[in-house]
Protein backbone atom coordinates (compact mmCIF):
# COMPACT_ATOMS: atom_id res chain seq x y z
CA UNK A 1 0.00 0.00 0.00
CA UNK A 2 1.43 3.59 -0.89
CA UNK A 3 0.93 5.07 2.80
CA UNK A 4 3.39 3.02 4.07
CA UNK A 5 6.08 5.25 2.04
CA UNK A 6 6.86 7.47 4.81
CA UNK A 7 7.36 10.85 3.84
CA UNK A 8 8.25 13.56 6.18
CA UNK A 9 6.39 16.94 4.98
CA UNK A 10 8.77 19.07 6.87
CA UNK A 11 11.22 21.27 4.06
CA UNK A 12 7.74 21.13 1.69
CA UNK A 13 5.88 24.35 1.67
CA UNK A 14 2.97 23.81 -1.01
CA UNK A 15 1.88 20.97 -2.99
CA UNK A 16 -0.22 21.80 -6.23
CA UNK A 17 -1.89 18.76 -8.20
CA UNK A 18 -3.47 19.74 -11.50
CA UNK A 19 -5.18 17.21 -13.41
CA UNK A 20 -7.98 16.69 -15.67
CA UNK A 21 -10.22 13.58 -14.61
CA UNK A 22 -11.86 13.21 -17.90
CA UNK A 23 -8.48 11.97 -18.90
CA UNK A 24 -7.22 8.28 -18.66
CA UNK A 25 -3.89 9.33 -17.43
CA UNK A 26 -4.58 10.87 -13.90
CA UNK A 27 -5.08 7.81 -12.18
CA UNK A 28 -1.65 8.03 -10.49
CA UNK A 29 -1.88 11.33 -9.71
CA UNK A 30 -5.15 11.13 -8.52
CA UNK A 31 -4.31 8.37 -6.08
CA UNK A 32 -0.92 10.76 -5.19
CA UNK A 33 -2.89 13.41 -3.87
CA UNK A 34 -5.10 10.49 -2.14
CA UNK A 35 -2.00 8.96 -0.68
CA UNK A 36 -0.86 12.80 0.83
CA UNK A 37 -3.71 13.22 2.46
CA UNK A 38 -3.01 10.41 4.85
CA UNK A 39 -2.91 11.71 8.28
CA UNK A 40 0.33 10.50 8.31
CA UNK A 41 1.91 12.54 6.55
CA UNK A 42 -0.13 15.26 7.04
CA UNK A 43 0.63 15.00 10.31
CA UNK A 44 4.61 15.80 10.17
CA UNK A 45 3.73 19.50 8.76
CA UNK A 46 0.29 21.08 9.58
CA UNK A 47 1.75 24.19 7.42
CA UNK A 48 1.94 22.22 4.06
CA UNK A 49 -1.08 23.55 2.11
CA UNK A 50 -2.19 20.74 -1.00
CA UNK A 51 -4.22 22.15 -3.34
CA UNK A 52 -6.28 20.39 -6.27
CA UNK A 53 -6.68 22.21 -9.33
CA UNK A 54 -9.28 20.24 -11.45
CA UNK A 55 -9.39 21.10 -14.94
CA UNK A 56 -11.14 20.37 -18.59
CA UNK A 57 -8.35 21.07 -21.18
CA UNK A 58 -7.12 17.93 -22.07
CA UNK A 59 -3.68 19.03 -20.07
CA UNK A 60 -1.06 16.35 -19.00
CA UNK A 61 -1.16 15.83 -15.23
CA UNK A 62 1.20 17.04 -13.22
CA UNK A 63 2.20 17.74 -9.74
CA UNK A 64 4.30 21.34 -8.71
CA UNK A 65 6.18 20.86 -4.84
CA UNK A 66 7.31 24.57 -3.71
CA UNK A 67 10.24 23.60 -1.13
CA UNK A 68 10.77 25.92 1.93
CA UNK A 69 14.31 26.71 0.53
CA UNK A 70 12.64 28.13 -2.45
CA UNK A 71 13.36 24.74 -4.84
CA UNK A 72 10.96 23.73 -6.73
CA UNK A 73 10.09 19.81 -8.16
CA UNK A 74 7.73 19.20 -11.12
CA UNK A 75 6.70 16.01 -11.40
CA UNK A 76 4.41 15.46 -14.64
CA UNK A 77 2.46 12.07 -13.60
CA UNK A 78 0.79 10.94 -17.12
CA UNK A 79 3.66 7.81 -17.05
CA UNK A 80 4.48 7.35 -13.49
CA UNK A 81 3.40 5.48 -11.17
CA UNK A 82 2.12 6.87 -7.32
CA UNK A 83 5.07 4.74 -5.75
CA UNK A 84 7.50 6.27 -7.96
CA UNK A 85 6.54 9.75 -7.45
CA UNK A 86 6.36 8.90 -3.64
CA UNK A 87 9.51 7.80 -3.33
CA UNK A 88 10.93 10.64 -5.20
CA UNK A 89 9.41 13.19 -2.91
CA UNK A 90 10.19 11.20 -0.24
CA UNK A 91 13.88 10.84 -0.90
CA UNK A 92 14.12 14.54 -1.32
CA UNK A 93 12.34 15.43 1.60
CA UNK A 94 14.84 12.75 3.40
CA UNK A 95 17.96 14.86 1.82
CA UNK A 96 16.90 18.14 3.25
CA UNK A 97 16.16 17.28 6.45
CA UNK A 98 19.44 15.54 6.45
CA UNK A 99 20.98 18.51 5.58
CA UNK A 100 19.02 20.67 8.07
CA UNK A 101 19.68 18.62 10.99
CA UNK A 102 23.96 19.11 9.59
CA UNK A 103 23.30 22.75 9.53
CA UNK A 104 21.94 23.03 12.86
CA UNK A 105 24.62 20.61 14.49
CA UNK A 106 27.48 22.77 13.41
CA UNK A 107 25.70 25.66 14.61
CA UNK A 108 24.94 24.49 18.18
CA UNK A 109 28.68 23.41 19.59
CA UNK B 1 26.65 -61.10 16.23
CA UNK B 2 24.71 -63.17 18.00
CA UNK B 3 27.13 -65.25 20.43
CA UNK B 4 25.85 -68.77 21.79
CA UNK B 5 26.18 -68.96 25.07
CA UNK B 6 26.24 -72.39 26.41
CA UNK B 7 27.84 -75.73 25.32
CA UNK B 8 26.95 -78.29 22.79
CA UNK B 9 23.10 -78.02 22.58
CA UNK B 10 22.02 -75.01 23.14
CA UNK B 11 18.57 -75.87 21.73
CA UNK B 12 17.99 -77.79 24.13
CA UNK B 13 18.19 -75.02 26.93
CA UNK B 14 15.88 -72.91 25.29
CA UNK B 15 18.34 -69.74 24.78
CA UNK B 16 17.51 -66.41 24.84
CA UNK B 17 19.23 -64.57 22.29
CA UNK B 18 21.60 -62.43 24.10
CA UNK B 19 21.91 -59.26 21.78
CA UNK B 20 18.23 -58.14 20.85
CA UNK B 21 17.23 -55.51 18.27
CA UNK B 22 16.21 -53.03 20.44
CA UNK B 23 18.37 -49.72 20.87
CA UNK B 24 16.61 -47.25 22.69
CA UNK B 25 13.28 -49.05 23.87
CA UNK B 26 10.78 -46.60 21.13
CA UNK B 27 7.39 -49.01 20.33
CA UNK B 28 5.63 -49.17 17.39
CA UNK B 29 3.48 -46.39 18.08
CA UNK B 30 5.03 -43.09 19.04
CA UNK B 31 5.22 -39.54 19.04
CA UNK B 32 8.14 -38.79 16.72
CA UNK B 33 8.04 -39.96 13.28
CA UNK B 34 9.87 -43.86 12.61
CA UNK B 35 11.55 -44.88 9.82
CA UNK B 36 9.08 -48.32 8.35
CA UNK B 37 10.64 -51.55 8.55
CA UNK B 38 11.98 -52.12 5.05
CA UNK B 39 9.62 -55.33 4.47
CA UNK B 40 6.93 -52.77 5.71
CA UNK B 41 8.29 -50.24 3.00
CA UNK B 42 8.16 -53.51 0.32
CA UNK B 43 4.24 -54.16 1.22
CA UNK B 44 3.30 -50.08 0.83
CA UNK B 45 5.09 -49.80 -2.25
CA UNK B 46 3.20 -52.71 -3.88
CA UNK B 47 0.09 -52.30 -2.37
CA UNK B 48 -0.29 -48.36 -3.27
CA UNK B 49 -3.45 -47.07 -4.88
CA UNK B 50 -3.69 -47.10 -8.43
CA UNK B 51 -6.10 -44.93 -9.69
CA UNK B 52 -8.48 -46.58 -12.58
CA UNK B 53 -8.21 -44.86 -15.74
CA UNK B 54 -11.23 -43.86 -17.86
CA UNK B 55 -12.09 -45.95 -20.64
CA UNK B 56 -12.19 -42.71 -23.14
CA UNK B 57 -9.66 -39.90 -22.36
CA UNK B 58 -11.43 -36.61 -21.49
CA UNK B 59 -9.94 -34.93 -24.08
CA UNK B 60 -12.16 -36.82 -26.71
CA UNK B 61 -14.70 -35.81 -24.74
CA UNK B 62 -16.60 -32.73 -25.40
CA UNK B 63 -15.36 -29.83 -23.69
CA UNK B 64 -17.56 -28.45 -20.41
CA UNK B 65 -19.20 -25.39 -20.28
CA UNK B 66 -17.56 -23.11 -17.67
CA UNK B 67 -20.26 -22.03 -15.20
CA UNK B 68 -20.33 -17.86 -14.67
CA UNK B 69 -19.93 -17.02 -11.03
CA UNK B 70 -22.96 -15.28 -9.91
CA UNK B 71 -22.23 -12.13 -7.66
CA UNK B 72 -23.38 -12.60 -4.37
CA UNK B 73 -26.72 -10.85 -3.08
CA UNK B 74 -24.91 -7.99 -1.16
CA UNK B 75 -23.18 -7.04 -4.69
CA UNK B 76 -26.23 -7.27 -6.12
CA UNK B 77 -28.36 -5.00 -3.80
CA UNK B 78 -25.20 -2.44 -4.03
CA UNK B 79 -26.00 -2.18 -7.93
CA UNK B 80 -29.21 -1.79 -6.97
CA UNK B 81 -28.82 1.15 -5.26
CA UNK B 82 -26.52 2.65 -7.68
CA UNK B 83 -29.38 2.12 -10.69
CA UNK B 84 -32.07 3.93 -8.23
CA UNK B 85 -29.45 6.48 -7.24
CA UNK B 86 -28.70 7.48 -10.72
CA UNK B 87 -32.71 7.15 -12.02
CA UNK B 88 -34.14 8.96 -9.05
CA UNK B 89 -32.05 12.39 -9.08
CA UNK B 90 -31.57 15.20 -11.08
CA UNK B 91 -28.46 16.07 -9.70
CA UNK B 92 -25.19 13.42 -9.05
CA UNK B 93 -21.47 15.44 -8.28
CA UNK B 94 -19.03 13.34 -8.19
CA UNK B 95 -16.01 14.39 -6.16
CA UNK B 96 -12.87 12.81 -4.67
CA UNK B 97 -12.72 12.06 -1.58
CA UNK B 98 -9.31 11.92 0.81
CA UNK B 99 -9.13 11.06 3.82
CA UNK B 100 -10.90 13.13 6.20
CA UNK B 101 -11.15 13.30 9.95
CA UNK B 102 -14.16 11.46 11.19
CA UNK B 103 -15.79 14.59 12.32
CA UNK B 104 -15.80 16.91 9.35
CA UNK B 105 -17.06 14.17 7.72
CA UNK B 106 -20.27 14.23 9.82
CA UNK B 107 -20.62 17.96 9.61
CA UNK B 108 -20.13 18.09 5.79
CA UNK B 109 -23.21 15.69 5.86
CA UNK B 110 -25.26 17.73 8.07
CA UNK B 111 -24.55 21.19 6.16
CA UNK B 112 -25.73 19.08 2.83
CA UNK B 113 -28.35 17.61 4.10
CA UNK B 114 -30.03 20.94 5.00
CA UNK B 115 -29.55 21.10 1.36
CA UNK B 116 -31.35 18.04 0.33
CA UNK B 117 -28.75 16.33 -0.94
CA UNK B 118 -26.81 13.59 0.38
CA UNK B 119 -23.65 12.17 0.63
CA UNK B 120 -23.19 8.70 -1.01
CA UNK B 121 -19.71 6.59 -0.48
CA UNK B 122 -19.24 3.61 -3.51
CA UNK B 123 -17.19 1.26 -4.56
CA UNK B 124 -15.23 1.60 -7.89
CA UNK B 125 -15.78 -2.08 -8.97
CA UNK B 126 -19.55 -1.79 -8.35
CA UNK B 127 -20.31 1.14 -9.57
CA UNK B 128 -18.30 0.77 -13.07
CA UNK B 129 -19.74 -2.26 -14.74
CA UNK B 130 -23.13 -0.30 -13.62
CA UNK B 131 -22.20 2.18 -15.68
CA UNK B 132 -20.72 1.16 -18.37
CA UNK B 133 -24.01 -0.38 -19.58
CA UNK B 134 -26.42 2.60 -18.92
CA UNK B 135 -25.94 5.67 -21.16
CA UNK B 136 -23.55 7.11 -18.71
CA UNK B 137 -20.54 6.41 -20.63
CA UNK B 138 -19.05 9.28 -20.25
CA UNK B 139 -18.54 9.26 -16.21
CA UNK B 140 -16.50 6.17 -16.73
CA UNK B 141 -12.91 7.75 -16.38
CA UNK B 142 -13.92 10.10 -13.50
CA UNK B 143 -14.08 6.71 -11.03
CA UNK B 144 -10.91 5.90 -10.02
CA UNK B 145 -9.79 6.35 -6.59
CA UNK B 146 -11.58 7.12 -3.50
CA UNK B 147 -14.90 8.95 -4.71
CA UNK B 148 -18.00 9.90 -3.40
CA UNK B 149 -21.25 10.98 -4.80
CA UNK B 150 -23.37 14.15 -3.59
CA UNK B 151 -26.74 13.36 -5.30
CA UNK B 152 -29.98 15.95 -4.57
CA UNK B 153 -33.53 15.68 -6.05
CA UNK B 154 -33.32 19.46 -6.87
CA UNK B 155 -30.01 21.00 -8.40
CA UNK B 156 -28.97 23.30 -5.23
CA UNK B 157 -25.80 23.87 -6.92
CA UNK B 158 -24.54 27.20 -5.20
CA UNK B 159 -24.80 25.98 -1.97
CA UNK B 160 -22.53 22.97 -2.60
CA UNK B 161 -20.39 24.73 -3.98
CA UNK B 162 -20.52 26.83 -0.71
CA UNK B 163 -19.60 23.53 1.44
CA UNK B 164 -17.78 22.26 -0.61
CA UNK B 165 -15.61 24.96 -0.32
CA UNK B 166 -14.93 25.14 3.15
CA UNK B 167 -13.67 21.41 2.61
CA UNK B 168 -10.32 21.21 1.33
CA UNK B 169 -9.80 17.26 1.45
CA UNK B 170 -13.17 17.00 -1.02
CA UNK B 171 -12.24 18.11 -4.89
CA UNK B 172 -15.34 18.16 -7.19
CA UNK B 173 -14.49 16.35 -10.20
CA UNK B 174 -17.35 16.78 -12.71
CA UNK B 175 -21.65 16.43 -12.39
CA UNK B 176 -24.25 14.90 -14.34
CA UNK B 177 -27.62 17.67 -14.06
CA UNK B 178 -30.58 16.25 -15.62
CA UNK B 179 -28.62 14.13 -17.71
CA UNK B 180 -26.26 16.46 -18.68
CA UNK B 181 -22.61 15.61 -17.96
CA UNK B 182 -21.01 19.01 -16.62
CA UNK B 183 -17.08 19.48 -15.82
CA UNK B 184 -16.11 21.25 -12.68
CA UNK B 185 -16.15 24.87 -14.76
CA UNK B 186 -19.14 23.67 -16.31
CA UNK B 187 -20.88 23.17 -12.69
CA UNK B 188 -19.22 26.87 -12.07
CA UNK B 189 -20.89 28.35 -14.57
CA UNK B 190 -24.17 26.27 -13.79
CA UNK B 191 -24.25 28.22 -10.15
CA UNK B 192 -23.55 31.28 -12.20
CA UNK B 193 -26.83 31.18 -13.99
CA UNK B 194 -30.32 32.48 -12.94
CA UNK B 195 -33.01 30.59 -11.57
CA UNK B 196 -35.50 28.96 -14.02
CA UNK B 197 -38.29 31.28 -12.97
CA UNK B 198 -36.00 34.40 -13.45
CA UNK B 199 -34.90 32.96 -17.14
CA UNK B 200 -38.99 31.95 -18.06
CA UNK B 201 -39.20 35.68 -17.65
CA UNK B 202 -36.39 36.90 -19.53
CA UNK B 203 -37.51 34.63 -22.56
CA UNK B 204 -41.23 35.93 -22.01
CA UNK B 205 -40.69 39.28 -22.04
CA UNK B 206 -37.96 39.42 -24.55
CA UNK B 207 -40.55 37.28 -27.16
CA UNK B 208 -43.33 39.59 -26.05
CA UNK B 209 -41.52 42.94 -26.95
CA UNK B 210 -41.34 42.02 -30.76
CA UNK B 211 -45.39 41.52 -30.73
CA UNK B 212 -45.80 44.91 -28.54
CA UNK B 213 -43.52 46.78 -31.39
CA UNK B 214 -45.55 45.58 -33.91
CA UNK B 215 -48.87 47.01 -33.51
CA UNK B 216 -46.80 50.71 -33.33
CA UNK B 217 -44.89 50.23 -36.15
CA UNK B 218 -47.85 49.28 -38.05
CA UNK B 219 -49.78 52.20 -37.29
CA UNK B 220 -46.57 54.48 -37.31
CA UNK B 221 -47.23 54.79 -41.30
CA UNK B 222 -51.37 56.43 -41.14
CA UNK B 223 -50.21 58.08 -37.44
CA UNK B 224 -47.74 60.13 -39.66
CA UNK B 225 -50.02 60.23 -42.55
CA UNK B 226 -52.77 61.74 -39.94
CA UNK B 227 -49.72 63.92 -37.96
CA UNK B 228 -49.00 65.88 -41.68
CA UNK B 229 -52.98 66.22 -43.01
CA UNK B 230 -53.47 68.08 -39.19
CA UNK B 231 -50.43 70.13 -39.55
CA UNK B 232 -51.38 70.95 -42.98
CA UNK B 233 -55.86 71.97 -41.98
CA UNK B 234 -54.02 73.76 -39.63
CA UNK B 235 -51.81 75.92 -41.56
CA UNK B 236 -55.12 76.34 -44.52
CA UNK B 237 -57.03 77.41 -42.00
CA UNK B 238 -54.22 80.02 -40.60
CA UNK B 239 -54.27 81.25 -43.80
CA UNK B 240 -58.02 81.55 -44.17
CA UNK B 241 -58.15 83.08 -41.12
CA UNK B 242 -55.13 85.14 -42.43
CA UNK B 243 -56.78 86.14 -45.81
CA UNK B 244 -60.48 87.39 -45.08
CA UNK B 245 -58.93 89.40 -42.37
CA UNK B 246 -56.82 90.87 -45.40
CA UNK B 247 -59.88 91.46 -47.88
CA UNK B 248 -62.46 92.44 -44.82
CA UNK B 249 -60.26 95.21 -43.93
CA UNK B 250 -59.84 95.81 -47.72
CA UNK B 251 -63.60 95.85 -48.26
CA UNK B 252 -64.05 97.84 -45.21
CA UNK B 253 -61.80 100.24 -47.03
CA UNK B 254 -63.39 100.14 -50.49
CA UNK B 255 -66.33 101.00 -48.60
CA UNK B 256 -64.97 104.15 -46.93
Amino acid sequence: MASRIRVVLRPVKSIVVRFCPFESNAESTRKFLGCIHHKNIQATNRNCEVTADVRHDGSEPLIDVMFADGERLIMKGANLTTIEMLTALGSRCNAKELKEEQKSKKKSP
Amino acid sequence: MAALSGGVAPWCRGWLPALQFVRRGSKAVTRHWKAMHFQRQKLMAVTEYLAPRPAVPPRCLAPRKETVEEDNGYVQLLRRQVEEVFRDNRMIAVCQFNSMPGEDVVLMRHYLRKHNIEVKFVLNEIIRPVLSQSKYKNLLPLFVARNILLVSRETKVKEMLRVLKGVPQINLLGACIDDTILSRQGVENFAKLPSLEATQGQTVGALALLPSQTSSLLQRGSAHLTALLDQHISRLQAAETGSPAEPAPAQSSEAH
